[in-house]
């Protein structure tokens, strides 16, 4: 046995188990900077009230939520080497994860077997080609390794019943040493692929060629259908669909607004959120939410400044935005839940029901 | 008495202030002018709808719209108000091709204000106008043809367009101004109505120098001079002077005398647009003449910077937490 697999395993059987009751039963959680300048993950009761806080080191993006435990692993922002995972009981890191040489984390992350299995999207920084990485949690979070996501610039990933895999190859080829810097808009190709860790790809979805600028990057899912949220990479100007819907064994929807809220989305979706009625994609750049009903027909805009985050909640959505409020979105449209001195950032992640 | 007004004085913030100033002094001011000015080039376009007799009223109409095309928050930012009056960047040709299909359908859309409102956006407001207007082979219409008829249909959609903004500034100014108060649902405190009207200032710069400027600027291999702004009517150069003179009275609106550095840079930039002798930045093309034009949008950058900096330093805030860096 390695000597840093001994120590995790030590690690892991040292501390009690405790439950997502155990730490006052949030419903969501949210990374935030707040006014010191510091970054924190918040968990959130359903109401949108702070149950826990814990610090964080550096900006975060997403966190994936274990199923059961009380346990989150926030990832830095891309191209992190880094992502921690934390104890919401303790406040402290219990694990930290280190991306293999040669690669780094994109943001996102998903638990798979009923928690078992902690998946990573990443890049491999030499040849660009997108990679999920595989963690054994209840071995310390151990590298067991890792298989292809089936196209460049993996982003989000969800996991489907049956602990398929759902990964949103953005397409955007990027190398840490440029920073954020996109090498390849002439030439991407984002895709929407199914996979399993087992069995590899079992399906892909791609746009047609006028689209290939369109970079699919975040997911949600509802009763078998996903849904998919982009990010416009030609002219800004261009009125180009950010939201598609997919079903297994089929063709990709593509949703719009009418041309003059299509443009004021100013082409970038940051996040997305389906329910049972409705689908929300969020533009802080617009400072606009666009809300669908569940075949993917526009319904309407409602306006809010910096707004990003959203999830579904039990009764409709709830949505977060960077001056600090915590929204209700139902057809009544935006009912504010709270306000905190604190600027949410890009993601609510909500946790298994 | 004087103890009532001192109370009340103390009562109102600077930032408070500063968003008074910019409803009552400028926003609804440039507004009304704007209502004002749809609505004479509506009675001239349905007195004689030939080009050049409506030319002058257009003319007037779109310098009044760069004194509120950079308002964008509230009623601009809400349905579609915004590109319905002004559909521009148009990168896919939209306004060409709309206008085009208007003409050879003979639409009847054009027969009254509900019906033509449902037109595509990009065959309404000023630059689908601009075409028939200013176009070399679209503009020789007759009195009695379809296409006065669409110009007047234009003309009478702008103008509706004018008062219907007119009336949502009349409701959106006091839930800017009472922002923080208890019941207001749009902006949850002072600081969020300040952080607004920056956001808006903030865009609006850019929009001058990325797109105004830079879309004709397009790459030095690959300058697009036809990419410029109204360069039809001759507009380019003067839309960004009058949308920088708004800005720059917004600025003072809001700031007051606290800033100084946003003013003397305004100023400045002022000067270097006023001396460049390229109304329609033909000259993109060529070497020097676009070094010029180059000069003019780096100048509007550091304008923008000297704000984002002073506003922020002054008002405390800062550019949208998400907006800036999303991923």
């Amino acid at each position: 046995m390695r000597r840093r697999h001994f120590l995790s395993l030590l690690a892991s059987v040292g501390l009690p188990q405790l439950s997502w009751a155990d730490v006052g039963s949030p419903t969501f959680l949210a990374a935030a900077r707040e006014p010191s300048g510091e970054y924190a993950l918040f968990g959130l009761n359903a109401q949108g009230k702070d149950v826990f806080r814990i610090p964080l080191p550096a900006r975060g993006h997403a966190a994936a939520a274990h199923p059961t435990a009380a346990e989150a692993v926030a990832f830095a922002r891309r191209p992190g080497r880094f992502a921690m995972v934390l104890n919401c009981a303790s406040g402290g890191v219990s694990h930290r994860l280190e991306a293999p040489e040669g690669r780094h984390f994109y943001g996102h992350g998903t638990f798979l077997e009923n928690g078992a299995i902690l998946a990573t999207t990443e890049n491999t920084i030499a040849t660009g080609e997108g990679v999920i990485g595989l963690w054994a949690r209840d071995e310390g979070y151990v590298r067991i390794g890792e298989i292809a996501s089936g196209g460049i610039g993996p982003h989000d990933i969800l996991r489907l019943p049956g602990d398929v895999l759902a990964v949103a190859n953005g397409g955007i080829r990027t190398h840490p040493d440029q920073g954020r810097e996109k090498l390849n808009l002439d030439r991407m190709r984002p895709n929407l692929t199914y996979l399993t860790t087992h069995g590899g790809i079992e399906e892909q979805v791609s746009l047609s060629e006028d689209l290939h600028q369109a970079s699919i990057r975040h997911l949600a899912q509802h009763k078998g259908v996903v849904g998919f949220a982009m990010q416009w990479q030609g002219d800004l100007f261009d009125p180009v669909p950010l939201l598609g819907l997919h079903r297994r064994g089929g063709l990709a929807q593509l949703c719009t607004a009418d041309l003059g809220e299509q443009l004021a989305m100013k082409g970038y979706a940051g996040s997305i959120a389906m329910t049972e009625d409705e689908i929300c994609i969020t533009s802080p750049r617009g400072g606009r939410m666009h809300v669908f009903d569940g075949q993917g027909t526009f319904k309407t805009a409602l306006n809010r400044a910096d707004i990003c985050g959203v999830a579904a909640s039990d009764h409709g959505m709830m949505a977060t935005d960077g001056l600090g409020a915590i929204w209700h979105v139902d057809q009544n449209g935006l009912s504010r839940l709270g306000l905190a001195d604190r600027a949410w950032d890009n993601h609510l992640i909500r946790l298994a029901t | 008495m004087r103890f009532t007004l001192f109370a009340f004085l103390a009562l109102t913030s600077p930032a408070i202030a500063g968003i008074n100033a910019v409803v009552d002094t400028h926003a609804l001011p440039n507004v009304a002018r704007f209502a004002e000015a749809t609505a004479t080039l509506d009675v001239t376009a349905q007195a004689d709808c030939r080009a050049e007799a409506v030319r002058p009223a257009f003319q007037t109409a779109f310098d009044a719209w760069m004194g509120v095309s950079h308002l964008r928050l509230g009623p601009l930012e809400e349905n579609g108000r915004a590109l319905s009056i002004a559909f521009w960047p148009d990168g896919r040709g939209m306004t060409q091709r709309t206008v085009n299909r208007l003409l050879q359908d003979e639409d009847t859309a054009v027969a009254d204000a509900e019906s033509f409102a449902e037109v595509s956006i990009a065959g309404r407001g000023f630059y689908a106008l601009e075409r028939l207007l200013y176009d070399e082979a679209q503009s020789k219409y007759d009195a009695d043809s379809y296409a006065c008829a669409l110009v007047q249909a234009q003309a009478r959609d702008l103008a509706r367009s004018g008062a219907d903004l007119k009336d949502a500034w009349q409701e959106f100014a006091p839930i800017l101004k009472s922002a923080g108060d208890a019941g207001n649902t749009r902006y949850l405190s002072e600081k969020e109505a300040i952080q607004a009207v920056f956001t808006a200032l903030t865009t609006g710069l850019t929009f001058d120098a990325d797109t105004r400027m830079g879309r004709p600027l397009g790459t030095f291999d690959k300058p697009r001079p036809k990419r410029a702004e109204a360069r039809r009517s001759g507009r380019s150069l003067r839309n960004v002077i009058l949308s920088l003179t708004a800005m720059r009275e917004m600025t003072a609106a809001l700031g007051g005398e606290a800033l100084p550095l946003s003013d003397a840079s305004f100023a400045e930039t002022l000067r270097v647009a006023q001396e460049l002798d390229d109304p329609v930045f033909a000259s993109v093309s060529d070497v020097m003449g676009r070094f010029k034009v180059e000069v003019l949008q780096l100048q509007i950058t550091a304008t923008k910077e000297v704000v984002v900096e002073e506003i922020g330093a002054a008002l405390e805030v800062t550019s949208g937490f998400n907006l800036l860096d999303g991923d």
